[in-house]
This record gives structure tokens, sequence and C-alpha cells, in this order.
């Protein structure tokens, strides 16, 4: 056990294991009683200084484009209009006139702003951020102090911090940097969302504890529990050292003996879509169309849908892109659908059974629009079904989709068929996998509920939690049974729950004959390098012992016995 | 001579950020003065990011555009362009 465990949000799912750098960007002020203020000379250099800032300003946004993406390097042109705000100028000009040093108007300036952002909510309050950050650096330019330049902290640093400004993660070299944590911040803050896309271990929103770790302490970023372990025992750090991930393998990757498996990516939100490319996905495997209807007032109409799965299908032209179809009730709710309250929402109405009654509204829409952006879109469309447990509502779903091609027929609209799938989650599905298969193009094991329904066990409750394990020997001859009736139909069979993504099981996996694995972006390499490792005659071998196991015990003995 | 348009704003994002900072640039850019705000209420300068910003102006909300000089219709026409351009399509 370390010495202390801290609590946060996990940003990435990765550790790291470092030593405590603290970064702490405050600039010294000058007394103004001190100083004599020749103005000319004052207003002189805060000219200059805006200058300089806006130069830094550009460079950094150039090396953010380069290295990140054009999306997270917008945020410097906001920067550069803040920057050279009017209101700044003449705020800051006043001050000067009036006797004040530089550097003091600067920071009265933009002080009377940051307050009236910091009062607001959402949105607006993460502008006080940029405003400081603008701020920091005109000050920093003014003082001439020493920028504390994360760009150089040494290998193997945790870079601990209040907050980290998009300026700040600019600067951060995932290859030398071993992860960062922050006081404040949440999943979706600059810092957070700049971890994910260079899966940087890191943990935000840890709170006013982080100000007790020492400089120079040695510490454990762990992104998935989104914990800080301070004085991590000697298992804690092999564990988080280990951990480093593997390069980036942009090319489809095939076994040592020539078994093509795909790897691909699961994708919630249209923002993730070039992350998942540049982390090497083959295609999407998942792409979770529920983002659409969340925090709103209304459905989408069919053309905001099409809109969203055409862009999902250009960013991979020479890729596959699988769509779940609308997968709300359980967990998921939407204000304006509705929902009932009931007494177990994870048994209730889910999935498909919301899609073909009371949402069969929704549901030819969400076709429409799908069956409109597979004409158009460059990559290929595939089209699947969630939480299906019987042939009755698969035949219900394709009459669906038959509808909605006769709609856009008499619309005169252009459209194609997708290839069609359904989602193995349920025993009910496993059961009659071979009818299923047979009237579809592929199955995909979503390993999270399939678990769940096998199990008997809740997700979320963590007294169970020890039976949400896909490595029981009924979840392992599950996914075993739908390969079979899946391949034996002609039907290709992917995976896109958790599963998928663990690199320990990769071998099992491939070796039970699943054609695509599809996972969170992070962990592709590493899924990408064991695939090109295992050689898949083994791994046949060792997923037969695997299937032919009593216990979850002997089960994980074929999988670490390599 | 002041002319001015309501325009109805589509990025998802609102008028911030990305959409936020092309809007503050495209007014500085042109030699007219801009000013901007919801309909019915106080205008402010267009060409300041912290005005701009702080209008909490999201999708689908409404902005009304007065400009006066030499430049007027010309940036009313890119400011428009900019509104009515989806985020992901504004290119940086």
């Amino acid at each position: 056990m370390a010495d202390r465990t801290l609590h946060g949000t996990g940003a990435t799912p990765r550790s790291g294991l470092g030593t405590v750098v603290w970064y702490d960007p405050e600039v010294t002020l000058p007394d103004p009683e001190d100083v004599t203020v020749d103005r000319d000379a004052e207003s002189e250099q805060f000219a200059a200084a805006v200058e300089t800032a806006r130069a830094e300003l550009e460079s950094e946004r150039a090396a953010t484009a380069d290295r990140v993406g054009e999306d997270e390097a917008a945020v410097f042109d906001a920067h550069i209009q803040f920057l050279e705000d009017p209101t700044i100028e003449d705020a800051v000009e006043t001050s000067i006139a009036d006797g004040l040093p530089a550097a003091n108007a600067v920071d009265d300036a933009f002080g009377e702003h940051i307050e009236q952002f910091e009062g607001m909510d959402g949105r607006m309050a993460e502008r006080a951020d940029d405003l400081r950050d603008v701020r920091d650096r005109l000050l920093r330019v003014l003082t001439d102090s020493e920028r504390v330049t994360l760009g150089q902290v040494p290998e193997g640093s945790v870079v601990l911090a209040e907050r980290l400004t998009p300026s700040d993660t600019a600067q951060l070299d995932p290859d030398t940097v071993a992860g960062f944590a922050t006081v404040t911040g949440g999943r979706t803050s600059h810092a957070a969302i700049f971890a994910r896309s260079l899966a940087l271990p890191a943990v935000v929103g840890v709170g006013d504890a982080l100000d007790d770790v020492a400089e120079g302490a040695e510490v454990v970023v762990d992104g998935d529990a989104g914990t800080l372990l301070v004085g991590p025992d000697e298992d804690e750090r092999e564990a988080a050292a280990a951990d480093t991930g593997a390069a980036v393998v942009e090319e489809a990757v095939e076994t040592t003996d020539g078994h093509h498996v795909e790897v691909a990516a699961n994708v919630g939100r249209p923002e993730e879509l070039s992350a998942a490319a540049d982390r090497g996905a083959d295609g999407v495997g998942l792409f979770r169309t529920e983002f659409l209807f969340l925090d709103r007032e209304s459905p989408p109409s069919e053309d905001e849908q099409y809109e969203a799965v055409r862009e999902a299908l250009d960013t991979f032209p020479d890729g596959r892109v699988v769509v779940r179809t609308l997968d709300i009730g359980g967990d998921k709710r939407i204000p304006y659908l509705d929902l009932p309250e009931e007494e177990n929402p994870f048994l209730g109405e889910r999935g498909i059974r919301r899609s073909l009654d009371p949402d069969s509204g929704l549901f030819a829409t969400q076709l429409r629009a799908l069956l409109r952006a597979a004409a158009d879109g460059a990559g290929e469309l595939n089209v699947m079904f969630p939480l299906v447990a019987s042939v009755e509502e698969l035949e219900s779903a394709l009459d669906a989709v038959d509808s909605a091609a006769a709609d856009l027929d008499d619309r005169g609209v252009a459209y194609e068929r997708p290839s069609l799938g359904v989602m193995i989650e349920t025993p009910g599905a496993v059961f009659v996998a071979d009818e299923l298969a047979a009237r579809v193009d592929f199955l995909s094991i979503g390993t999270n509920d399939l678990t769940q329904y096998v199990m008997a066990a809740d997700r979320e409750n963590e007294r169970v939690g020890d039976l949400h394990d896909p490595t029981y020997p009924g979840v392992v001859r599950a996914i075993h049974r739908t390969v079979e009736q899946a391949h034996a139909a002609d039907a290709w069979v992917g995976m896109c729950g958790e599963m998928a993504g663990d690199p320990d099981l990769t071998e099992l996996l491939v070796g039970l004959g699943l054609d695509e694995l599809s996972m969170s972006a992070v962990t592709i390499p590493d899924v990408k390098t064991e695939v090109s490792e295992t050689e898949y005659s083994t791994a046949s071998e060792r997923a037969d012992d695997a299937r032919l196991a009593a216990t979850r015990s002997a089960v994980q003995t074929t999988i670490q016995d390599t | 001579m002041s002319v001015e348009r309501t325009v109805t704003i589509v990025p998802e994002a609102g008028l911030h950020a990305r959409p936020a900072a092309a809007f503050v640039e495209a007014v500085n850019d042109h030699e007219a003065e801009v000013s901007a705000g919801q309909p019915g209420d106080d205008l402010v300068q267009a060409g300041s990011m912290i005005a701009v910003t702080s209008l909490g102006v999201g999708q689908g909300d409404e902005l009304r555009l007065v400009a006066d000089g030499p430049d007027a219709a010309a940036v009313l026409d890119e400011l428009e362009d900019i509104l009515t351009t989806p985020e992901e399509e504004l290119s940086a």
C-alpha cells in the first residue's frame, strides 16, 4: 500500500510513475509605491509585451496544431483575441496614465474581467481560465520572469499544479513527462482532454489535498482509478512503470502467421474521431449515437444525424464505421423522451426495445439518416442494433430498415443499404446467435452488458464487482459460441466492450476467432502490438483450453501462461 | 450610414472559443465600427473578445449586429458567414 492515496477524476486509462515537480506560474508584481513610473516607457513596454506574447502564442499554436491537433490549437486563436482586446488595452493605458507600472495595470485590467467570468456558470467560467492564462503570459514578459518551462522538466517528472492552462499543456512533452495531477478541473477540462488525446496519465480535480504532496516525492498517477499514490509500494511502482503503452501502429495488423484482425475505436463524441485516427484505429467498431440526443430539448433532425455520421465516414475513408442505433434506457436517460420509472431498468425498456416501441418515430428518422450517409460517406457504413434478445426483434428492426428505404425512394433521395448487424449482449441472443447471424452481415459482442447479464451481476454494484469479470467460463463460452455460430453463417464477428481493449486478453480473443476488436482509442497501439506478436495457431490452442476450463482461475492460467 | 442585421447562431459552441475568435478577428480586419447584442439588449463593442464572450450567446440564439463605416456591408456578410457555419467546418 502507498503511504497516502489521493482521489480525483481520472482523465486517461493509463498509469505513470515519477517524481513530483510542482509547477507554479505566479509572478511577483512590483509594489507601485516603490517605483517611479515613466509613463511613456511603461506604455511602450506594454505594447512590446503584447507583441512578444502574440509571437509566443502564434508559435505555440503552430506547435500544438502539429503535435496534438487543429481542435486543440484553436484555443490559442481565442487567446490572441483576448490579448489584443481593446477593452484591456484602454484600461491598461488609463492606469499607466494614472501612474501605475505596466505590470500592475495589466493585473488590474484582467482581474476585473476574470472575476466577472468566474461568477458565471459552465462554459463562461472556463473563459476565466483563458483570461488568467493570457494575463500570466503578459506579466511574465513584463516582469522579465524566468518562465518555469514545463517543456524542460526532467525525464520521469510528474507535474503537479493548481491548474494547467492550454499554454501549459502545449509545452508538456509526453515522451518525457510521466503524468500530471491538478487541484482543479474535471473530465472535460482542457487539461483532461489534452491528456486523453496524447494518452498521458493524468488525474484532475484532486482538491486541496494535492498541496500537501512535496516536491521530489515519488508518486503514481493512476488515470484509470483516478488516484494519486504518494510513496507507492514495490508492486504499485512496478505496475505503473510497466504501463508505458506501445507506439502507434498506423497500418492494419496481422498475427505472425498471417491472420488479420481489425483493431477499431469506440467513439462517443465526434471530437474523438480524429484522436482515434491518430492512435492508429483501422476504423470505428462502435459509434455511439446517444451524444446527438443529449444536452438538448428535442431530438436531432434527420439532417443533423446524417452530418454526424458523414463526418465519421469521412474520417475513415478506407475503413469501416459501425454505428449503433440509439441505445437509451437502463442508466442512460434523456429528459424529453419521458422514460418510464422502472423497478429494474437494466431488465426493462432499453436499446432496440424502445426503438421498436415507443420510439419507432425516432428510429425511422435515424435509419433514414444512416441510409443517406451510407450513400454519400467515404468509409463503409455498418449499422447494428443494441440489446437484441430475440429473432422477432431483429426482424422488426430489419422491417424498419425496409420502410426507411421505401420512404427515401418516395422522396427520391439517394441512399444505400449499409451492412447490418446485431449486438450480442444478452444470453437470449447468444443462444440464437445462429439464427441472428443468418439474417445479418455481422455480430458484435458487447462484453460489459453480456457479462452483466450472463453473470447476473450489476455493472455498477461494487458488492458483486468480483462477478463482473469476462474471464469467468460462463462468459468465455458465450463468446466462443457466438463466434462459432457467426462464422458458420458467414458473418464476421467483433467485440466492442472493455474486454476488447485489454492487451492482456488480446491473445485469448484472437484465439477465440474474433475478426475485429474495438476499444477506447488509448489502448489501440497496445492491442495492435499484441496482435502482431501473437501466433494465431498457438492462440487458438490456448483459447480451446480457456473455453474448456471450469473455473475463472483456470481460464486465467491459460492467459498468463505465456 | 449604419446597417444592421439579425442572425441566428449555428455553431454548437455558440459565440465562444473558435467562432468568437474568428468573429472578433473579422471585425478588426475591416474598416467599420461594429456592435453586437441580443435583440432588445444593450449592444457591446464587437471588436472586443471579452465583450463578445460575455454576451453568453449560445447555439440557436439571435444576435443583432450593427455596423457603421466604409466596410459596413462587407463586414456584416463575413460575420453572418461565421455565425451560420457549423464549427467543424470553420477553417482555422
